[in-house]
């Protein structure tokens, strides 16, 4: 027992003393504390806004991250302890004492553990005190339970490192190798995450053995939480006793894999050898190469002492030979990367994972698409990209440290070649290391596509993407960390700062940092759209990493003049050589600034100047402030647009549009109307002028909210007309926040560019904890059924009730413009086409918008019982797959709809794609713009697939019963006469062509 | 190639003094400079291989400033650090390869022979594709001494050459050296002092960081010639007693008994005889006249 003790305490004192184990503290420090103390860190702050933050459901889901992340530190802290005596050659000195097998492993073990329960108390700490944070939103904090922290820490993190400590050691003890110690973390973290998509995907609707085997949790934990209201998560823990869902799942899993964790302990003590004899029984690969070696060495014959001579050889110094070093440098760190394993654990992980992102990417919440290049891309390159970053980080710091490290800097420092000639290789190699690891992406990618036999690669959007878009941030990055580490003293500090600010990059972004020239590295984000390729966000990201790249490689410049040459490395020492070598590296650092600067003010110009810069706070405020001053007038009356005339015309290639309409008004209330007040949301209306003298009250700043007063009242029941100007200009580019309606191929804006009569309650801001931050109060709920003012208003257009339609839109020559109605006229004038849309008597909902893409047709009659339809499908000529399923569809829900329901209004229905950066399909009349991100890449590869497209189609359409015939007022239950009846309706349409038992697996 | 240092004087962060106004004259010849460990050889060598700057002093290699004209300097040098270490998973002929084409040697051919004359010379040759990282800690320096004389330097500096290497291996090297050595300025530090007897025409000794000796090896010993006594001793008090008396410069031990030399002009006493001055009686007389002042 004193020999176990004493191995016992020396593993703590040791981990007392490695600064490993406060790393791994603080990592769970912060993450917990971040978990409370900012309301937009973390799973469950991002999530539903009510649940509290440190109650019991918060502790217990953050407990499971931590120790499926932790995993990898479970791995490496008993790993180590058991591997130490073996690395470092003490295992002779050791095994050599009468050492008892107790009090060795159990030693070792014991040391271990309390090592890692320590480290991972970071949860218990940082939550504790995340909880005091003044700048928290206290409103989600709750008073402090001890229950809520220990039950969680003992029943999931104490057990879970138990288990895993214990499997960890007793694989480290028997194998001995310290690849397979690294390794053995990685490999259950990544085999778990694979079998956790492979699980979700089946869809499976078993909760009770998925949960008993999840040797993480996260399948347990939803399995046990699934049905709780917020209420629940806020007061229960996980059941230890058989209450609840799944009942007693949490017990049987606890018992289960503790029980593993035993039986791993019992193997190790029955197989683990206590002689050096069997220890190294199996030959250590290097050690025994080094010991031939040597013997070789002694049994070679005897050699003359007589010293030859040298051959002369001449040495050429000049552009070619730096050139030639530049090479042979380069090929040799090359080499020196690509010899070691962890780089090829590396680009295992990355293959794996991208394969494995890679096979989902055709199939998301069970539905299948083709998984079209973009959303390849999407998958291969957005599990990849952590391991990109990660080699720029390791490689940099190796390449800067290795002359060091090896202690080979004596003789490499002195070597006749410039500063320059050396960081460039260095940059060089990471830079080649990366490019092939894109390509290894694509690869991966391009043979995922063909394996789901989907064969159209778009070899020129992967080399976009990976080679133009991405490459050039991983070199800004690498410049990055190369000057980083080339500052620091210390390796693991370089680490620190490196891998700081990436991370701190989203965390100040979510506190409303967003400025892209102030966020190291950042650029704005995009979306490429197969309707509209990379489109307007080409130059917002060309500018941005323009000016990144070019401030990253002036402190690459930096990280020359500051490179370590000899054995004097005081920053005092380097600034002196740094001014030394300065003047050589100044026209480079002249270009590379003033790159920096022109792109930088060309980007501050476009995104401040042409454009208003408003943070989402900004936004936030200005919806708060219209709350606040004009949420008094929601219920004044006011006249109610009968009739919409409208001329339109969108310039598809300036992202811009202009017009002008003409609303015909109606008092419909019982009083005299004196005032028309005018919300402007989008700053998109001007030239509002009334048939009868009026004068202007009032303006809101940014024209959000104008009153006017008409000389003669509004009598009841008279009418008015009012005419406007609507339109939007696109300037330059802004710092993200592109609207989404205007693109070069696909415009798709709605009513929301119009004037809208009163006030729009839909600008509120219903995200409870953006309220309680604007200090709004909660917000206000719907009246409830039968409350007379707001019977009288209309659930969608509060500012009207059926209108009447008509329109006329142009657009450039090679794009087609929709908008509601039956078409009556297209002509071509000035290069330009030109439509005119009518609804003719027949009365619509206000509720209308106006597309313009280069499409593809389909066109089709449909015949029923109330006459044809036309059905018409206007789609990206790629898009190809889903137009035959929309056409089915649509005849489907006619048929059924006009059977059960009512008649159709209509005698057409359009579906138009528009592109993928919103994703929704929305009912207008008879016309339904469908995102490309949602369908028209559908395919049905298994007969239980969701046909999503089918599904999305009779949805919409049930709309046009559901909200254009049937319009509830504002009042409680009025959403379930259009999104649960419309919902019910593509149900219905979806169990005629499926059957019932596809249905229930569909609604699990 | 003569080298001239002046007045060279360095002091680190943490306050050691590890040089104090050295001045040497270094000519085409090998040059040994001898001290006990932490005396400021290592220090004087990295700043002549231009790794590390003085506070002040000077330094000029056949009219090149070292200290300001570095890339030039070490085009001529070759320069074999005290401790170094390798690449790993790298063989001896890649990194020679390598290693020649930094120093510009970029004529396939030349780099080629050179490369291959010097595995043979420092008897790597069997083992030239092995790793480096499988290096004996012989075989290693051996290495070390292969990269320092890649491509003819006009300067070698080796700071401990013959650590760790097995006495063939010593004498070989020496004669490898002793045949460049002819043409080309070798600096060469070493504590131990038979490698300057055999191999330097000047050398300099040097404690603290200052110089105490310099001077051509024979003309110094001359200096001490017939003030040199040797004697057995008994017992440690009997040693002791003659240590607090006369200046006992060293002590070796002879099959388990005490010889004491001691420098006195005469014979300092019953029982000492005459013996002939040794390089390393020359040696341990200047550092321990430096220890008592």
């Amino acid at each position: 027992m004193a020999m176990f003790w004493e191995f016992f305490t020396f593993e703590i004192r040791f981990r007392i003393k490695s600064v490993s184990t406060y790393v791994y503290f603080l990592v769970w420090f912060a993450f917990s504390f971040l978990s409370v103390a900012s309301e937009s860190f973390g799973p469950v702050g991002n999530s539903n806004g009510k649940v509290l933050l440190n109650g019991p459901y918060a502790n217990s889901y953050n407990d499971l991250g931590s120790c499926l992340f932790g995993v990898i530190i479970i791995a490496a802290i008993f790993g180590t302890s058991i591997l130490r005596d073996f690395q470092r050659d003490t295992y002779q000195i050791l095994f050599t004492k009468p050492v008892s097998k107790f009090a060795y492993l159990g030693g070792r073990w014991a040391g271990s553990f309390v090592t890692t329960v320590f480290a991972f108390s970071g949860m218990l700490f940082g939550t504790f005190l995340g909880t005091f944070a003044p700048w928290a939103d206290h409103a989600r904090i709750g008073a402090n339970h001890p229950s809520w922290y220990i039950q969680p820490f003992l029943s999931i993190i104490v057990v879970q490192i138990f288990f895993m400590g214990s499997l960890f050691f007793t694989v480290a003890g028997l194998t001995r190798k310290i690849f397979v110690v690294y390794l053995q973390g990685v490999a259950l973290f990544m085999l778990y995450i694979i079998g956790l998509t492979v699980f979700s995907a089946t869809r499976s609707l078993e909760h009770f053995w998925s949960g008993i085997l999840d040797p993480v949790g996260l399948l347990l934990f939803n399995d046990i939480t699934r049905y709780w209201t917020v209420i629940e998560m806020n007061t229960h823990l996980l059941p230890w006793d058989f209450s609840g869902n799944s009942p007693g799942i949490f017990l049987y899993n606890r018992l289960l894999w503790t029980a593993v964790g035993l039986l791993s302990l019992g193997g190790l003590w029955t197989f683990f050898p206590m002689s050096i004899e069997a220890l190294t029984a199996r030959s250590q690969g290097k050690r025994a190469a080094k010991a031939r070696l040597q013997d070789a060495e002694e049994e070679r014959p005897i050699r003359s002492l007589v010293a030859g001579r040298l051959p002369r050889v001449r040495q050429i110094f000049g552009p070619g030979t730096s050139l030639a070093q530049y090479l042979s440098l380069t090929r040799l760190r090359i080499h020196t990367i690509t010899h070691e394993i962890p780089f090829w654990a590396i680009v295992g992980l990355l293959i794996v994972f991208a394969a494995n992102n890679g096979h989902f990417a055709g199939h998301a919440g069970g539905a299948d698409v083709w998984p079209v290049t973009y959303l390849m891309l999407q998958a291969v390159e957005g599990s990849a990209t952590l391991f990109f970053f990660i080699v720029a980080t390791l490689y940099a710091a190796e390449l800067i440290w290795r002359e060091r490290d090896n202690h080979f800097d004596g003789i490499h420092d002195a070597l006749p070649m410039s500063e320059t000639t050396d960081w460039i290789s260095k940059f060089t190699a990471i830079v080649l290391v990366e490019a092939v690891l894109l390509a290894v992406t694509m690869l991966v990618g391009i043979v995922m596509q063909t394996i789901a036999g989907y064969y159209r690669y778009e070899l020129l959007q992967y080399l976009k993407e990976l080679y133009i878009v991405t490459l050039p941030q991983i070199v800004a990055f690498t410049f990055f960390a190369l000057f980083i580490q080339t500052m620091v003293s210390n390796k693991f500090v370089g680490h620190g700062i490196v891998i700081g600010v990436f991370v701190l990059q989203p965390i100040l972004f979510s506190f409303g940092w967003e400025n892209t020239l102030y966020l190291p590295g950042a650029t704005p984000p995009y979306t490429y759209s197969d309707m509209n390729g990379y489109g307007h966000f080409v130059p917002a990201l060309f500018w941005s990493i323009a000016y990144w790249v070019s401030i990253f490689a002036f402190l690459g410049l930096v990280s020359i003049a500051y490179t370590r040459r000899g054995s004097d490395d005081s920053l005092g020492a380097r600034t002196r050589l740094a001014w030394r070598r300065a003047p050589r590296l100044v026209p480079a650092a002249t270009l590379l600034l003033l790159s920096a600067a022109g792109s930088g003010f060309w980007y501050f110009y476009n995104a401040h100047i042409l454009n208003e810069y408003l943070t989402a706070r900004d936004r936030r405020r200005i919806r708060a402030g219209y709350e606040r001053d004009f949420k008094q007038y929601e219920l004044l009356p006011q006249p109610k647009v009968t009739a919409v005339d409208a001329a339109v015309n969108i310039y598809p290639e300036r992202r811009s549009f202009d017009g002008t309409g003409r609303f015909t008004l109606q008092n419909k209330s019982a009083a005299p109307i004196t005032q028309v007040h005018v919300t402007d949301e989008q700053q998109s209306v001007s030239n509002v002028q009334f048939d009868r003298r009026f004068h202007l009250v009032s303006r809101a700043p940014r024209d959000l909210y104008s009153i006017y007063a008409l000389d003669r009242p509004l009598d009841p029941g008279e009418v008015l007309t009012l005419t406007f100007s609507v339109g939007h200009t696109t300037r330059g580019f802004r710092d993200g926040n592109e609207p989404a309606e205007f693109a070069y191929n696909g415009t798709f804006f709605d009513a929301g560019y119009f004037p809208q009569i009163g006030y729009d309650q839909g600008f509120e801001i219903d995200d409870p904890r953006r309220r309680r931050e604007e200090k709004l109060g909660p917000l206000e709920e719907m009246a409830p059924r039968g409350e007379p003012a707001h019977s009288r208003i209309n659930l969608f257009s509060p500012n009207s009730d059926w209108i009447t339609w008509h329109t006329v839109v142009s657009t450039s020559g090679e794009q087609v413009a929709i908008a509601p109605g039956y078409l009556q006229r297209a002509w071509q004038q000035d290069g330009r086409r030109f439509y005119e849309y009518s609804m003719g008597a027949t009365h619509i909902a206000n509720f209308y918008s106006y597309l313009s893409a280069r499409y593809t047709t389909r066109k089709e009659a449909y015949s029923g019982p109330y006459g044809p339809v036309n059905l018409e499908v206007y789609y990206d000529p790629a898009h190809i797959y889903d137009i035959e399923d929309m056409l089915a569809s649509s005849r489907a829900g006619l048929d059924y709809f006009q059977a059960h329901y009512s008649p159709f209004q209509f005698t057409q229905y359009r579906i138009m794609e528009f592109p993928r950066y919103r994703s929704f399909a929305q009912s207008f009349p008879n016309t339904v713009p469908y995102s490309e991100g949602i369908g028209f890449i559908g395919r049905m590869l298994h007969n239980d697939d969701v046909d999503l497209t089918y599904f999305v189609t009779a949805h919409e359409l049930g709309h046009q019963w559901w909200g254009h015939q049937l319009i509830g007022a504002q009042v409680q239950g009025s959403n379930m006469m259009s999104e649960t009846l419309a919902q019910y309706s593509a149900y219905m349409v979806m169990q005629q062509k499926y059957g019932k038992d596809y249905m229930r697996t569909l609604l699990s | 190639m003569p080298l001239t240092i002046t007045d060279l004087s360095k002091t680190y962060p943490n306050g050691v003094r590890a040089l104090k106004n050295v001045s040497l004259t270094i000519g085409n010849n090998m040059f040994g400079l001898l001290g006990p460990n932490g005396a400021g050889k290592s220090s004087l060598m990295r700043t002549v291989a231009t790794l590390q700057d003085p506070d002040s002093g000077a330094i000029t290699l056949d009219g090149l400033n070292v200290l300001t004209q570095k890339n030039e300097v070490r085009k001529l040098l070759g320069y074999l650090p005290q401790e170094f270490g390798v690449y790993p998973k790298l063989s001896a002929v890649d990194m020679l390869n390598h290693l020649a084409v930094l120093k510009g040697v970029t004529a396939a051919g030349e780099r080629k022979e050179m490369v291959e004359a010097l595995l043979q010379q420092t008897n790597l040759w069997e083992v030239r594709k092995k790793a480096l990282s499988t290096y004996s800690g012989g075989m290693k320096q051996r290495f070390g001494i292969a990269q320092a004389l890649l491509a003819n330097p006009r300067l070698i500096i080796v700071d401990e050459p013959t650590a760790g290497l097995d006495p063939a291996e010593r004498n070989r090297f020496l004669n490898l050296l002793a045949s460049i050595g002819r043409e080309v300025t070798v600096i060469l530090s070493t504590h131990i002092v038979d490698d300057v007897r055999e191999l330097c025409s000047r050398m300099a000794i040097i404690a603290s960081g200052e110089v105490l000796l310099e001077g051509v090896p024979s003309e110094t010993l001359a200096a001490l010639e017939g003030q040199i006594w040797s004697r057995i001793v008994d017992t440690d008090d009997e040693f002791r007693a003659l240590e607090s008396e006369l200046h006992v410069i060293s002590t070796h031990l002879t099959a388990g008994q005490h010889e004491i030399r001691v420098f006195a002009p005469r014979s300092p006493g019953a029982g000492f005889r005459p013996v002939p001055s040794e390089l390393e009686d020359v040696y341990f007389l200047h550092l321990s006249r430096h220890a008592k002042n």
